[in-house]
């Protein structure tokens, strides 16, 4: 008797159960759309936020203090501590590493640069790195990063420098002040303390040739410096395979306030919790687990714009989706009361046969739910293609529908029925028969 | 016989109007009372109380000793599925479900639904051939009788009638009166609010009300039965 009630209840009056389920389809479209947004934005503006470069710069943890200027290192060659080139590919051995799209290590040497045997030197700073390194994984795979993962705003003139080549790219204000240095061009590079030591450029030792390929432009110190493979500058230097700072390129979430705290002070199941989100602090904190000795720093400037972007689209996405179920309880609260008056009479003779008040209330909320699926149904489907059309103008590619968001949707309908209905809901099962039948 | 009804000054206020200043009465059990009186004289407001859809201001109205001033909303919604068969001069019967199925209903609210002794019910107010209309395809004194046959599907102790003729033509008050007839011969209880004073002959006993007082109570006899129709 419940069900033929309810159904007969449902089928009654279709405008003004339109009306209702027109209400929950737009708002569960929206909800929809910007939950799916939601769940993609995330790893969307992530990656996106890569081309801002590393996010995580790593450096030996007994390191003296560097003379950098404009982000170059200054010191000698022979100061300071320095990490092995070998030990990156555990890199990819942490339990984040899928989120570590890249690294690059570099290596900043003083030198002397000379456009031909005996010419004149010129003072300035040789950055060893990586352009497209394979770098040997433990597992038995490589991996292939460097520079254009790190640092792709980096424009290059010509073309990169091979790893392992002696080859060179200058920066574009070296460039510009030593006019004969053009792409095709061999240099001689040398460690600048045996220039210091010696007065008569033509008893300098050979340097090594490098054959300048392109011209790079940073917009930063990099412009004043020669980049070469990092063979090169740990040649110069005398320090075979070693490095000084290694910048990563990690997908990260936000920060929140629970991704700030102590590890060492948290529970057994937060640390867990801690370890298990891509968090940047607990990606840096895997990654000095796998390389011992060394000191890994948030590049705050980046990772502080990214948290903050991606915190206000989501925070803007929710305010939306609140919005839409408002917008949307609103109109069924209308509706509801609408048709909880048309159908006084009706429940008035139910109440005096003997209808509890859940009874009644009963009744009207399996119709509020039953439209609540119904426009769950056709909102999820509205929605999913919204999110595609969204995904599509916002990110390039369409935002796949995600399944698992259906029940959610679901779920969200009911409430919004639910919460919609409640004040008719409650009028309707408190309804007093007598004034009623008496047609008051 | 025992007594089913017992009222005992019982007031009933809304506001500053007094529907009911003290009435006292006994109903026993299997009699027709006919209560009668000028339209706001507290007929319906005596019944609605009885029937649990209502709490008097003060007094008792006790029906198969439950005394329905004490119950709360909860106990009264009880009561009615248990205690009380409705009849109203509407008819109110629920437009959308069928003869048959608006018989269900109030077995729904008591307990637990029997079509066949809904069908059965029916055809014992003479609609075995309507049982699955709609109360729009129904004569009033067709629906009349589905309500009749709704208020006995529960084996009520007590049957209120609010004007069960009223909304009624000449030939469909009838046959529901000899229903009614029928019913008090079975040994039904039944309170009947009626204006017609030949309809109230045919009760065992009339009571009379005006501005809230009971202020006459007639006991009929065969003649005054005889009389009707």
């Amino acid at each position: 008797m419940f069900g033929r009630l309810v159904k007969e209840s449902f089928v009654r009056n279709p405008r003004r159960k339109l009306l209702t389920a027109a209400a929950l389809v737009v708002g569960m479209a929206v909800a929809t759309s910007t939950l799916t947004i939601a769940l993609e934005v995330g790893d969307r503006l992530a990656r996106e936020f890569r081309s801002l470069g590393a996010n995580l710069l790593v450096t030996p943890q007994s390191d003296t203090l560097p003379v950098e200027i404009g982000g170059v290192d200054y010191r000698p060659v022979n100061e300071g501590a320095y990490l092995s080139e070998a030990d990156l590919g555990k890199m990819k051995t942490i339990f984040w590493r899928h989120n570590v799209l890249g690294f690059t290590p570099f290596l900043d040497v003083p030198i002397a640069i000379q456009q031909s045997e005996n010419a004149a030197p010129t003072r300035t700073m040789l950055i060893g790195t990586w352009n497209a390194k394979e770098v040997p994984v433990p597992d038995g795979t490589t991996f292939k990063t460097g520079v254009s993962v790190t640092h792709p705003w980096w424009k290059i003139r010509g073309r990169w420098f091979r790893d392992g080549a002696n080859e060179c790219v200058i920066g574009a204000a070296l460039a510009k002040t030593m006019p004969g240095i053009v792409p095709g061009k061999v240099i001689y590079v040398s460690d600048e303390t045996g220039v210091n030591s010696v007065q008569d450029h033509s008893t300098l030792a050979k340097g090594t040739p490098l054959e300048v390929v392109g011209i790079v432009s940073t917009d930063d110190a990099e412009d004043k410096a020669v980049l070469a493979p990092l063979e090169i500058a740990q040649n110069i230097s005398g320090h075979p395979g070693k490095f000084r700072q290694l910048f990563v390129s990690a997908l990260t979430k936000p920060a929140d306030a629970f991704s700030e705290r102590d590890p060492l002070k948290m529970t057994p199941t937060e640390y867990d919790r801690w370890f298990c989100s891509p968090y940047i602090s607990s990606i840096a904190f895997q990654i000095k687990t796998v390389l011992p000795g060394t000191e890994v720093r948030t590049i705050r400037r980046v990772a502080d714009t990214e948290g903050n972007i991606l915190s206000r689209v989501s925070t803007l996405l929710w305010i939306v989706t609140l919005t839409a179920l408002i917008a949307a309880a609103l109109a069924v609260a209308a509706t509801s009361a609408t048709t909880v008056l048309e159908r006084r009479g009706e429940v008035g003779v139910m109440k005096a046969l003997g209808a509890t008040n859940t009874l009644v209330a009963g009744i009207f909320l399996a119709e509020q739910l039953l439209l609540a699926i119904a426009g769950a149904s056709m909102g999820f489907v509205l929605g999913a293609l919204l999110a595609r059309s969204l995904g599509s103008s916002i990110f390039g590619t369409p935002a796949s529908p995600r399944l698992i968001l259906f029940p959610v949707v679901l779920g969200l309908a009911a409430i919004v029925a639910f919460t919609g209905s409640l004040i008719p809901l409650r009028r309707a099962a408190h309804f007093n028969p007598a004034p009623i039948l008496r047609g008051e | 016989m025992a007594t089913l009804v017992r009222v005992d000054d019982l007031r009933k206020e809304f506001g500053k109007v007094r529907a009911l200043a003290g009435v006292s009465f006994n109903v026993e059990a299997g009699e027709w009372i006919a209560i009668m009186g000028p339209s706001g004289s507290g007929k319906t407001t005596l019944i609605n109380i009885l029937g649990g859809l209502d709490t008097p201001t003060s007094g008792q109205a006790i029906v198969d000793e439950v005394d329905v001033a004490r119950l709360d909303e909860s106990g009264l919604t009880r009561f009615r599925a248990q205690k009380i068969g409705f009849i109203f001069q509407q008819f109110h019967l629920v437009p959308y479900l069928t003869a048959v199925e608006n018989v269900m209903l109030a077995q729904y609210f008591h307990s637990a639904t029997d079509e066949k002794e809904a069908q059965l019910a029916l055809e014992r107010v003479g609609l075995a051939d309507r049982i699955e209309h709609l109360p729009g395809a129904l004569s009033g004194g067709e629906q009349q009788r589905v309500a009749v046959a709704r208020a006995l599907i529960n084996h009520p102790k007590l049957i209120l009638a609010d004007e069960p003729t009223g909304n009624l033509d000449e030939a469909n008050e009838e046959t529901v009166i000899q229903l009614f007839r029928e019913l008090h011969s079975e040994g039904h209880t039944i309170l009947m609010v009626t204006h017609d004073p030949a309809i109230g002959n045919l009760a065992d006993r009339r009571i009379e009300f005006a501005h809230g007082r009971l202020v006459k109570v007639t006991p009929s006899n065969d003649a005054s039965r005889n009389a009707y129709r």
